[in-house]
């Protein structure tokens, strides 16, 4: 794995030689990138009633900027996207979820027992936190995965 | 003290999350980290355990929802002494890990997913949440079995994963006709509707069927056992060491929790034929096995064949449903998953040490790593099932309860299997022992830690201390072996 990113780094260091694709495409994708992300959230947050969830949305959101990858470049992308940050947003995730987990037992409730919590409507806020923190990790793991797995080759 | 139970899940979970953050600052953080989780689980677990001793069995259900509707968790003395083996394992497989490898932060984050998951099978009483386990554990396993380093550890992680994902979707298969035949997931919810809609109906008993066919994969029951003796083989020792004793065994549990707080004894009272197809497939198993194990000229590989059988023997108890024959079950488990753990061990030193990883190779290295080979003999010894140690006890309450009951060809396949498996651990403590090798002197392999060696004596001696306990064992065993559990 480490001898691939060396690879892909001397790639980006002797500089991006792959021209912009047309404006066919990158326009389109500039118009559409925002409305997949903001449709991702809604798909996160959507979980608490009715179908969809973190899982869903979190794909959703990773999609939307591996869309951004197919028309600018791999190369490009994973230059704009800082990789530490991507593996904290995968671990806040999970961390987040445990936390609001654990949450009641601070005011008196068992584990996961979101009512306990002392404000109106916890649970469903609870849960649209937790459904947060899934799509986080997920989104996070799936472009992980995909920068990984792409390379540096845009050709 | 139920609030305990959740954290047995969590506590692996939050230091697995972390170790990606911490491996950018930190080069050889996993170890460290994975020896704390572990502490810290098998304190849990203790307490766990020694609460259900004491105060008898507690439960838990996440959220505070109604069982039926909530993820349940519960431990009797059955799930307890399965987690604290869990725990117990984990941590003196670390003790090997920690010159043996693998030691990047990776191995160690699969080691803590592979903790919280056998963890969780050990305390859900949800069949979906134990799927989610299942797979949860089953990721971790395969993903380890490829951090061997030979050639062969990709293409044996590659069958593994195949061969275990079909097997944990036949039991997802199996739950999904469960739940039409029932509408609930939780456990004891769905054993009492499964008296209402009777236990003879096409669904359940084909429910019954890809449940035991999916988790008789996971303990790799002849002849679903392919994946068992390369996946061995090729992972690396000290992980071996870890997925021999526990990812079969908690499977093996998890048939069995099924089997009492689901399907019920009242299963094989309305179906013979289903008891007699498991009593035919056990049997089937301990012969194979014991036959496939005779013929392996590798170590690794002839203690994955031994581990069909034995798993065979453990099912034939199950199969037998009577109280002895559980009990008998439970305590070949438990046994067969501390003395493989210790075998594996032993012959991971025995390897770093001297190179040798063939029956013939092994001659006469007993002068090389003494005291290994002690425990690795002793070991052997109780994998043949002589007395003191576990390996004995199991076997006998499965042979008793077997000719009790008038299963006669379980009692013998178990006998035969046990002259079968004296043959071959036979013939690799002769090589140790009584002949002479033919190696030369100068070769100088790696290093061998007084923790690895440690975790092979460790294991015997506790072999040893289960054996001359079992009969106490049995008796925590026994109230939560009759009928459907809490």
């Amino acid at each position: 794995m480490s001898d691939q990113r060396g690879t892909d780094g001397v790639r980006s260091g002797s500089g991006d030689t792959r021209p912009p694709d047309s404006p066919v495409i990158t326009e389109p994708v500039r118009l559409l990138v925002p409305l997949v992300l903001t449709f991702g959230l809604y798909t996160a947050f959507h979980g608490t009633s009715s179908v969809g969830g973190g899982f869903q949305g979190g794909v959703v959101v990773a999609a939307g900027l591996i869309l951004l990858a197919f028309a600018f470049g791999v190369t490009k992308t994973r230059d704009w996207l800082d990789r530490p940050a991507m593996v904290a947003l995968a671990t806040a995730g999970v961390i987040a979820i445990v936390a609001v987990a654990a949450g009641p037992l601070a005011f008196g409730g068992t584990f996961f027992d979101l009512s306990a919590y002392p404000f109106p409507k916890a649970v469903v806020y609870g849960i649209e936190l937790v459904e947060l923190g899934i799509a986080t990790t997920v989104a996070a793991t799936v472009l992980l995965l995909f920068l990984e797995l792409a390379g540096g080759d845009d050709a | 003290m139920s609030e305990v139970l959740p954290w047995l899940v969590v506590a692996p979970v939050v230091p697995l999350a972390s170790l990606p953050i911490l491996a950018f600052r930190f080069d050889r953080v996993g170890w460290p980290v994975a020896a704390i989780t572990a502490t810290v689980h098998t304190a849990l677990a203790t307490w766990t355990a020694w609460t259900v001793a004491v105060d008898g069995p507690t439960r838990f259900v996440v959220g505070g929802l109604p069982a039926r509707l909530g993820i349940e968790l519960a431990a009797d003395a059955l799930s307890a002494s399965f987690l604290l083996l869990v725990s117990l394992v984990g941590l003196w497989v670390l003790a090997y890990t920690r010159r043996g490898g693998p030691r990047s932060n990776l191995s160690y984050a699969l080691y803590l997913a592979l903790l919280a998951g056998l963890s969780g099978l050990c305390i859900t009483r949800d069949v979906f949440n134990l799927y989610v386990f299942l797979e949860i554990s089953g990721l971790a396993g395969y993903a380890l079995v490829a951090l061997g380093d030979g050639r062969d550890a990709a293409p044996a992680a590659l069958r593994y994963l195949l061969v275990g994902t079909v097997g944990a979707s036949l039991y997802l298969l199996g739950i999904g006709y469960l739940y039409v035949a029932t509408g609930t997931l939780n456990m004891s919810a769905m054993a009492a509707e499964l008296v209402a809609v009777g236990h003879d109906g096409r669904l359940v008993v084909a429910a019954f069927a890809f449940v035991t066919v999916g988790l008789g994969v996971k303990m790799a029951l002849f002849p679903v056992h392919t994946w068992k003796p390369d996946a061995y083989r090729a992972a690396p020792a000290g992980i071996a060491a870890l997925l021999a004793a526990l990812v079969s065994t908690v499977a093996g549990y998890a048939f069995l929790r099924l089997l009492l707080s689901v399907f019920t004894a009242t299963l094989f009272g309305v179906n013979p034929l289903l008891g007699a197809s498991l009593r035919a497939a056990a049997v089937l198993s301990v012969g194979a096995g014991a036959v496939l194990a005779v013929r392996q000229r590798d170590v690794r590989r002839m203690l994955a064949y031994s581990s069909v059988s034995q798993f065979g023997v453990a099912v034939a108890g199950f199969a037998l449903a009577t109280p002895l024959g559980l009990a008998g079950g439970v305590v070949h488990l438990l046994g067969h998953a501390v003395m493989k753990s210790g075998a594996f061990a032993a012959v991971g030193v025995v390897e770093a040490a001297t190179g040798a990883r063939t029956v013939d190779e092994f001659a006469g290295l007993a002068t090389d790593v003494p005291v290994t080979s002690g425990a690795l003999a002793a070991l052997s010894f109780g994998l043949v099932g002589i007395p003191p140690l576990v390996g004995f006890f199991g076997k006998w309450y499965i042979v008793l309860s077997a000719v009790r009951s008038g299963a006669w060809i379980v009692a013998a396949a178990v006998l035969a299997s046990t002259l079968l498996s004296l043959s071959y651990f036979g013939r690799l403590v002769q090589r140790l022992y009584l002949e002479s090798g033919s190696r030369p002197a100068d070769t100088r392999y790696g290093a061998v830690s007084a923790g690895m060696v440690a975790t092979a004596v460790v294991a015997a001696l506790v072999a040893l201390g289960l054996g001359l306990a079992s009969a106490e064992l049995v008796e925590l065993l026994r109230p939560s072996l009759s009928g459907v559990g809490p």
